[in-house]
């Protein structure tokens, strides 16, 4: 089939009225969460995640595709009118949008972020169409220490733009490991740290993990804190279509910030939030007046709304081609196709055409829907962020200990995922993430499974991954980028304390 | 954060010795045949490695002029009396049913943050088990047990 008979298959699926609904209510549930701060959309994802078991795997994608991008929308409306940002990733909306709102220019903050969005998120699936076709051919000649390669270095990337200490995020990805280990030996089938708990045979469940990790977390967290302390900044919303002046203004930044997402984006860790960050960064850099950003400039909102909503399309591109996937939400994805019994890599595309270009021609149309969810309608978001946290966590817990009960019919979940919930919320207390636990354990299996194939391939030497050329490039890359974070990490240190003597 | 770096890296550092030994007791193989424990061997002596040193960098560290409280304020018994609250719940849903537990379940996390009148705590706990029973066992067909009262 040509291409255009691709995209021509991809809205006769996405056109079904299912697929459609389950659209519809993808980008809108992911506007809501990027609205309302204190669920995000991993938690969202992995609520949603039983609700799809009744449904088709493409609807379900859909679905939970639309959450994800849909919530890089939502997450400006609060931190343009809260100055809260209802994701990480638009925390550097903050910095201007709330300002352009004090000003009185909420409208056209509002306005070029959903518009900028909307450039961006149809620019990444313009990408995605391109580059994951022929990845995915390209991945077809990989042999197990490729892809053993290209998972290391998916996790040692993800280590490296940790928010935090490397080596803490080091010690996160090894204990992940270490989780995904649990279970039924790949080869010999023989059961392995179950300790005679039968329901541990299959390993630790993904739902119990990702709703402990980011459900229970996320409300433990948000209860000790008084969130409903929130205000909103009284403005009337107006003049939602920015000006001229403002689309003048505003035009580099929405095409530099895509292109950064664009590129950022297909990189393993690298993602929204990386994106959004270092568009700020380069509008400041290459602006006229870096002196008005942080006071309302308008660049300082459209560059990073559009680099993350770019990216958020662009980390589709390993997972849909590689099977690999960049990031926590994407390996909720994965974790979805392979409970709709799909296998994710190089061959979904050739065996799964419907579930591929459905799921892109779907994020078309999940873009018109969001641009007409945050612009006309912008005030019934305004509304919702009215809504106590007192009234939302009952119903993400409910939905937390429904949604994980729903699988297996098993109280053993719930007292996993309860497990798994104390244990993100004192892994934060002692400053580490859980993002690289949760790629690492749904990676883990892949890992150890190409790791024993390749050794017995090269019957037990380690340099089958440095002497085939591309696995070589890949592991050489990445601890190259490794060795460098150490030594900045060093070398800030040391100035840190000559400063300090100094002083 | 240096003490907390030290606790962390300690267990940590106990339970790559566990993991250990017991990828030992499982096999580790050869390297031209590796066995059910290879990986975790592997992965355990890493994480013994990366967890000393963590340690080391705890003990040599500055202690910070001012050192965040592991509970901040009063409001973290919330979070205990809510961990207990889904526990009991996790427990009891296959004896009492789905309705009677969601129902008490929601009406304590509803009462549990101030500012919600009796009647209002009743009234949503109500409307939310209902709600999510039609949802999820009537429309989606989830299986949620019945109990002893049938409920």
């Amino acid at each position: 089939m040509g291409f255009f008979d691709n995209i021509l298959l991809g809205f006769q699926v996405t056109l079904d009225p299912n697929n459609l609904f389950f659209c519809a209510i993808g980008v809108l549930v992911g506007t809501l969460v990027g609205v309302l701060p204190g669920i995000g959309p991993q938690g969202a994802m992995a609520l949603l995640l039983p609700a799809t078991f009744k449904a088709t795997p493409t609807s379900s994608i859909i679905m939970l595709a639309g959450i994800y991008y849909g919530s890089q929308y939502g997450g400006s409306t609060t931190s343009i009118l809260v100055n809260i940002p209802g994701e990480p990733t638009s925390l550097v909306t903050c910095f201007d949008g709330y300002q352009m709102a004090r000003q009185g220019r909420a409208g056209p903050a509002l306005g070029i972020a959903a518009w900028g969005s909307f450039i961006a998120g149809t620019l990444a699936v313009i990408e995605l169409m391109c580059i994951a076709n022929p990845l995915a051919k390209l991945a077809l000649s990989f042999a197990p220490p490729e892809y053993f390669a290209l998972i290391c270095a998916g996790l040692i990337l993800l280590t490296n733009l940790a928010r935090g200490s490397t080596l803490k995020a080091l010690i996160m990805v090894l204990v992940g490991l270490l989780i995904g280990n649990i279970g039924l030996d790949l080869i010999t089938g023989l059961p392995r740290f179950t300790f005679g708990i039968s329901e541990l045979a299959d390993g630790v469940g993904l739902i119990p993990i990702l709703m402990g990790l980011f459900g229970i977390t996320e409300v433990f967290e948000n209860l000790e804190q008084n969130l409903d302390k929130r205000e909103i900044y009284q403005t009337r919303i107006r003049n939602l279509w920015p000006s001229l002046k403002d689309w003048a203004e505003a035009k580099w930044a929405i095409l530099r910030g895509s292109c950064i997402g664009l590129f950022l984006g297909i990189f393993p860790g690298g993602g929204p939030l990386l994106s959004s960050f270092v568009s700020y960064a380069v509008e400041k850099k290459v602006s006229r007046h870096p002196e008005k950003f942080g006071k309302g400039a308008i660049e300082g909102v459209a560059g990073p709304e559009s680099a993350n909503n770019s990216a958020a399309g662009a980390t589709m591109v390993p997972l849909l081609s590689l099977g690999i996937p960049p990031n926590v939400s994407m390996a909720m994805l994965f974790s979805a196709l392979i409970i709709h019994g799909i296998q994710p890599g190089p061959l979904l595309i050739k065996n799964n055409p419907d579930l591929f270009w459905g799921v892109i021609a779907s994020m078309y149309l999940g873009n018109v829907f969001l641009l007409i969810l945050n612009l006309p309608l912008i005030g019934i978001w305004v509304q919702v962020l009215k809504i106590p946290y007192r009234i939302l966590f009952p119903l993400i817990l409910l939905f937390c200990l429904i949604g994980t009960y729903a699988m297996n019919n098993s109280t053993f979940d719930l007292l996993m995922m309860i497990l798994f919930g104390v244990l993100g919320y004192l892994i934060k207390k002692f400053g580490y993430e859980s993002a690289p636990l949760i790629l690492a354990v749904v990676l883990g299996p892949m890992l150890e499974q190409n790791l024993r194939q390749s050794l017995l391939l090269s019957r037990g030497s380690f340099l089958i991954f440095i002497t085939r050329p591309i696995s070589g490039v890949i592991l050489g890359v990445a601890f190259l980028l490794l060795l460098t974070n150490i030594f900045t990490n060093v070398r800030k240190k040391y100035r840190q304390e000559y400063k300090e003597l100094e002083e | 954060m240096k003490t907390y770096d030290q606790i962390s890296s300690l267990f940590w550092l106990i339970l790559s010795i566990f993991v250990c030994i017991e990828s030992i007791r499982l096999g580790i193989g050869t390297l031209r045949h590796p066995d059910m424990g290879f990986m975790a061997f592997g992965v355990s002596v890493l994480l013994g490695i990366l967890s000393l040193t963590l340690f080391l960098q705890a003990i040599f560290k500055k202690e910070e002029a001012k050192i965040e409280p592991f509970f901040s304020g009063k409001l973290w018994r919330r979070v205990f009396f809510v961990l207990i609250a889904i526990l009991i719940y996790s427990n009891v849903m296959p004896v009492a049913g789905y309705l009677i537990s969601t129902f008490l379940l929601m009406s304590f996390l509803f009462w549990i943050v101030k500012g919600q009148r009796w009647w209002g705590v009743l009234f949503l706990s109500f409307l939310t088990t209902l709600i999510t029973y039609y949802v999820f066992s009537v429309w989606l067909k989830c299986q949620f047990p019945e109990g002893l009262f049938g409920l």
